[in-house]
């Protein structure tokens, strides 16, 4: 009977995800063996370029996402977690667009210059967008990866015991004579670093291999090693696919190449690294001014970002350099409504794959010990950090073999892959935590498991259960690559409607996407925060 | 009412924690076992209670009026528990606690229930108060209570009084036992504090070796 | 289902079969018709204009009506992507492809033909490919040089088209040399899509025809070591515009649709175009001023024909036929001319229709109308593409 119990418990996890996974990889094997392709890929000419391009941006990004989210994470703020899980609501794409709509010659922040203080009548000769340096690229990047990894180091400092210990850490230390700052660096810092160091990978590989933000704001000649691939896998020759798979796998090696090097690296400098937590306290270094306002200024960009969305969103002609269009129209958003299918495509398979995921793995932590779960977090740590196109590509492989191209299900696997790996990741930890002393209590009282689990174990979790679920939601819309590969131009989801009307530069219309893409993930974040207040402040 | 452990034996990873042994509680009774942490004398209760990780290994039956308790899910088992810590829902205020344990009965003779209970508690008027507000002994209170309201046909009490200060104990101590003993119910005390135990009880002690004995 | 592709088949072969009448050609006709009702289209079809969604919307709207045909229109950002997945779907011997109408040409259809991903012939049996001016548009049998023989059903016609806002721009720029000129004297002001964007290929292929003596051997299959000779002369002459234009020839806007919002904005002087009519039609929808004007190079610029395929794998192949069938009738064919839809030239014989038909074309000329024409070149061979794009990469690939 537990037996029974147990194996249908692994049932959704292992369809709907583990195989599907293996399978997914499997399939890109072939494309080892294919000599010609890696010739062919080592003839572009654009290959050195766009290898170094991809090396500057994917590291740059990171190690600023890094420095900044440390610094945001030193200045202790209790609601860190809360606030930074806003920022991950927003899809990288909708951001990448909208910072293009702020920076670009003709954006919102060359016609407020132009008109406020130069008074120029043309647009400036800036290179903001598509520069050959990538910056705009990394810019975009960092603006997003910061919040996540400052959620990852914030859910790490706010676990009950971990917070507690660092705190009596944090004392002794300073007792010792360190500053605040020194004592966190040298103490905190690095126990922290030790344990995000997944979610930081992730935002490598993220960096490394971004398709849509990269065909939104970065350079074409040469492109990213990302576009260069994406370009080669959607090209109508046999040969040019074959290229572009290889350089799928050439891209994938490159991180591993960076991160073994990264590692040998950390290795090499540990003597230097003791020497630096060894070395006599620093007294007077305390956080600089400029430290305190990096966070503020996050969510200042955010709302210029947005302001430049919303403006461009009603102005189907705005000439330069009006800071506000002569004719606002609400067109473009009647557009929006006259076509209501992407919008509904992408809010179900939102919906429907959190929804999935989230019953998955709550069935999976139900019926299965916790020795097993090492075999999911394995599973989704993995997906997480292979580059997005190498897992979209086998996924794609997987589809065309059974078919399911072009279908609702095939649609939604493609959604479901990336949505199962987040919620893995976020909510296995407190659900293994909660206290299995409730379930004893509850038995004791005489309520079944059933009632157990509706009115104590899941209202208890409600903070955990909602915001995973909203992750996943927000994962789900801003997913491009794969749906674009799965829905073989039948269905069209938000991020793939604007991309393809970015090709044709209505840029009110872009805009309406984008903030469509921004608002569906945000307005289930605030719900899901707002459902899962506490009943009563805590004392 | 008797509450009977025939041979119960308990192992975790090959290592014996407690050899077999017999031990009846009668109604209305209070046997105490002792023994330091790690001793096994919580997982003996999570044995009867029936939430034993897999990871353990047990032998021997349980029986309560002469029924097996091991086959049966635990929230058929009629076995109420208190823990060292209260474990008042912190999601629902202190009638609903109580509320969450009435078997199913109209509403009016719920909240009757409830409400004598919570007179009983010494909590009156403390019904819509979240359960973080009271004081650890009155936490302590309701969670008997809440536990009694569940009608159970035994007791296991977990050293539900190691988190109190001296004082507070002592008057927890009589509270928790005059109510048990009133309901004339066996009840099974595990502590590593001799003064817990009833002065008046049988109490036992888990030696080194995992055999217990009569003190 | 083996059975019906034949008969289909045969259907559509009959057309050219001389001694079948016209009325069997009509009975064979009214089956295809019969067989498209109920059926759903998925027309994959490039959506980056809203004029043009709106057309292929409102012509979905008429097939639903008139023959019970479904159009779903699918957005495409590129045809390569279809290519693509027609071809992963009939390598997965996947049957009934996501793909029944493609809005196609060039080095797409080139590549779907070779390798017998087209369904066909076919367009030359549809009743109103009688109507298309064969003989004077050849590029409605050629296309790209490559013989169409009636796997794809001539759409539209294109002719590489430049404008400006004539307040600007006095003297619009009738060469390669005069457009070097102004981008000197406007240093950073022009600049053209990268191909693989058929502007900036098309762009590439006309500095290429005024840079060298005799282009008429582009109208043959490419020839790599005669290449060897053309890709210096193309080099240099980009390297001359190159050094005057936007962000100094080291970066290009993604896509034409880019050039129209810079040319709007004032970012960018010129403006390119392939439907000689988008000026205007920017004109009337009011993101270009009344005073842009719209030439063709002296000596004339590239022209072609874009056309409309059915690949192999095509579920609703009748479907499709009777939509593209709708596509040639002179009412859809006048409605994309008109400046207020589209503003895509027919590829009918205008004159050869009846005087009622005729009426429906009315060309009145509006601010932004190509005002100084050039005779249309045609397209070199489809084959030519790989090696100009692969030499233009080669060199400006690397910013």
């Amino acid at each position: 009977m537990t037996l029974i119990r147990q194996y249908s418990g692994v049932a959704p996890l292992v369809l709907l995800f583990l195989l599907p996974l293996a399978l997914s990889l499997v399939l890109l094997l072939p494309g080892l063996v294919d000599a010609g392709a890696f010739l062919a890929l080592s003839q572009h000419p654009q290959l050195s370029g766009a290898l170094r391009l991809t090396l500057l941006t994917g590291i740059a990004s990171t190690v600023l996402s890094l420095l900044l989210a440390v610094i945001i994470v030193a200045q202790s703020n209790r609601h860190l977690q809360q606030q930074s899980s806003v920022f991950l609501s927003v899809p990288h794409l909708a951001l990448a667009m909208g910072l293009g709509f702020l920076m670009a010659p003709t954006g919102l922040l060359a016609r407020v210059i132009a008109v406020g203080f130069a008074g120029w009548t043309s647009p400036p000769a800036w290179q903001t967008t598509q520069d050959p340096f990538g910056f705009a690229l990394i810019a975009a990047l960092v603006l997003k990866e910061t919040p996540f990894l400052v959620w990852a180091m914030a859910s790490v400092l706010q676990q009950d015991e971990l917070r507690q210990r660092f705190g009596r850490e944090m004392i002794v230390a300073r007792s010792l004579g360190h500053g605040a700052a020194s004592a966190f660096s040298r103490i905190v810092l690095p126990q922290v670093l030790r344990r995000t160091i997944w979610p930081i990978i992730a935002v490598f590989s993220y960096g490394m291999t971004v398709v849509d933000m990269a065909l939104v704001i970065g350079p074409t000649q040469p492109p990213t090693m990302a576009q260069l691939v994406w370009m080669d896998l959607n090209d109508g020759e046999v040969l040019i696919n074959g290229r572009g798979a290889a350089g799928t796998l050439v891209l994938s090696g490159l991180i591993i190449a960076v991160l073994a090097v990264t590692l040998l690296l950390w290795r090499g400098l540990r003597p230097l690294q003791r020497l630096w937590l060894t070395k006599a306290a620093r007294r007077s270094r305390n956080p600089a001014a400029f430290f305190k306002v990096v966070w503020p200024v996050w969510l200042l960009v955010y709302v210029a970002v947005i302001v430049s969305l919303v403006l461009q969103s009603v102005s189907p002609r705005w000439p330069f350099p009006d800071v506000v269009a002569p004719v606002l129209s609400m067109a473009a958003w009647l557009q929006l409504l006259r076509d209501f299918s992407p919008l509904w495509t992408s809010l179900g398979m939102a919906l429907a794959s959190s929804a999935l995921s989230l019953a998955a793995v709550v069935i999976w932590t139900e019926t299965q010990p916790q020795k097993n779960d090492r075999v999911i977090l394995f599973a989704a740590t993995v997906l997480l950090c292979l580059p997005a196109l190498l897992v979209a590509l086998g996924q794609y492989r997987l589809l065309l073999l059974v078919g399911g191209t072009g279908t609702w299900a095939g649609l939604l696997f493609a959604h479901v892959l990336p949505v199962m790996a987040y919620v893995i990741v976020m909510l296995i930890g407190p659900y293994r935590a909660f206290d299995p002393r409730w379930q004893a209590a509850s038995h004791g009282l005489g309520a079944s498991r059933l009632k157990y689990l509706m009115r104590v174990k899941w209202p208890m979790l409600k903070p955990p259960l909602l915001s995973s679920l909203a992750i996943g939601f927000a994962v789900s819309i801003a997913q491009f690559v794969p749906a674009q590969l799965a829905a073989a131009g039948r269905f069209s989801t938000l991020p793939m409607e604007a991309v393809t009307l970015s090709s044709g530069g209505n840029r009110a219309l872009v805009a309406v996407y984008a903030l469509a893409m921004m608002l569906l993930p945000l307005v289930v974040f605030v719900t899901a925060s707002w459902a899962s207040r506490p009943r009563w402040r805590a004392a | 009412m008797m509450l009977e452990l025939h041979a119960v034996s308990l192992a975790l990873a090959g290592k014996v924690l407690l050899h077999p042994f017999s031990l009846d509680v009668a109604a209305g009774d209070i046997v105490t076992v002792m023994g330091p942490s790690g001793s096994g004398k919580s997982s003996l209760l999570a044995l009867i209670g029936g939430d034993l990780p897999i990871a353990f290994q047990s032998s021997g039956d349980v029986t309560l009026d002469g029924r097996s308790l091991l086959h049966k899910p635990p929230e058929a088992r009629r076995v109420g528990r208190l823990f060292q810590d209260d474990l008042l829902f912190p999601h629902l205020t202190v009638g609903e606690n109580l509320l969450f344990a009435v078997p199913g009965f109209p509403k009016a003779e719920r909240k009757a229930m409830m409400m004598t209970a919570l007179q009983r508690a010494e909590l009156t008027g403390f019904a819509n108060r979240p359960p973080h507000t009271l004081s650890g002994g009155q936490r302590q209170r309701v969670a008997l209570m809440r536990a009694l309201l569940a009608k159970p046909s035994a007791i296991l009490l977990d050293e539900p009084f190691t988190k109190l200060d001296t004082p507070l104990r002592v008057q927890m101590r009589d509270y928790v036992f005059a109510h048990v003993r009133e309901r004339g119910i066996p009840a099974l005390l595990v502590t590593h504090d001799r003064a817990d135990a009833p002065r008046d009880g049988r109490v036992l002690e888990i030696s080194g070796d995992g055999v217990l004995r009569d003190v | 289902m083996l059975n019906r592709r034949h008969l289909l088949a045969s259907m559509s072969a009959s057309a050219f079969v001389p001694w079948l009448g016209r009325d069997s050609f009509a009975a064979d006709w009214g089956a295809i018709e019969a067989e498209a009702r109920g059926q759903t289209v998925y027309f994959n079809a490039w959506a980056g204009s809203d004029s043009i969604n709106a057309y292929i919307a409102w012509a979905g709207e008429e097939v639903k009506k008139r023959y019970g045909v479904t159009v779903s229109h699918t957005k495409i950002t590129d045809t390569a992507e279809v290519v693509k997945r027609v071809r992963d779907e009939v390598a997965a011997g996947k049957a009934d492809g996501s793909v029944d109408l493609v809005w196609i040409n060039g080095e797409n259809f080139r590549a779907m033909k070779q390798d017998k991903l087209l369904f066909g012939p076919w367009s030359e049996g549809t009743p109103n490919y009688a109507l298309v001016d064969v003989a004077g548009k050849p590029t409605t049998k050629q296309d790209f040089s490559e013989a169409v023989d009636g796997f794809e059903s001539p759409w539209g016609m294109a002719q590489l088209t430049f404008f400006a806002d004539g307040a600007k721009v006095e003297k619009p720029p009738l060469s390669m040399m005069e457009l070097r000129s102004l981008a000197e004297a406007n240093p950073g002001r022009v600049t053209y899509p990268a191909p693989p964007d058929f502007h900036g290929t098309t762009f590439i292929k006309q500095v290429l025809y005024e840079s060298v003596v005799d282009p008429a051997v582009f109208a043959s299959p490419a020839d790599a070591s005669a290449f060897s000779s053309y890709g210096p002369v193309l080099v240099s002459a980009l390297d001359e515009l190159h050094k005057h234009f936007w962000r100094d020839g080291k970066q290009f806007p993604k896509a034409q649709a880019d050039i129209i919002n810079m040319v709007a904005d004032g970012e960018l002087l010129i403006g390119i175009t392939f439907n000689p009519n988008e000026p205007a039609n920017l004109v009337a929808a009011g993101r270009m001023p009344a005073t842009t004007v719209a030439w063709q190079h002296r000596k004339g610029t590239i022209g072609n024909t874009h056309f409309v395929a059915i690949p192999a794998n095509a579920k609703a192949k009748a479907g499709a036929q009777v939509l593209a069938n709708f596509l040639l009738s002179p009412e859809a064919q006048a409605k994309k001319n008109d400046l207020k839809t589209w503003g895509d030239p027919t590829v009918l014989a205008v004159e050869k229709l009846s005087a009622e038909d005729q009426k429906l074309f009315t060309s009145v000329s509006a601010p932004g109308s190509v005002s100084l024409p050039g005779p249309a070149l045609l397209e070199p061979h489809a084959s030519w593409v790989a090696l100009l794009e692969a030499a233009w990469l080669k060199r400006y690939g690397q910013g």
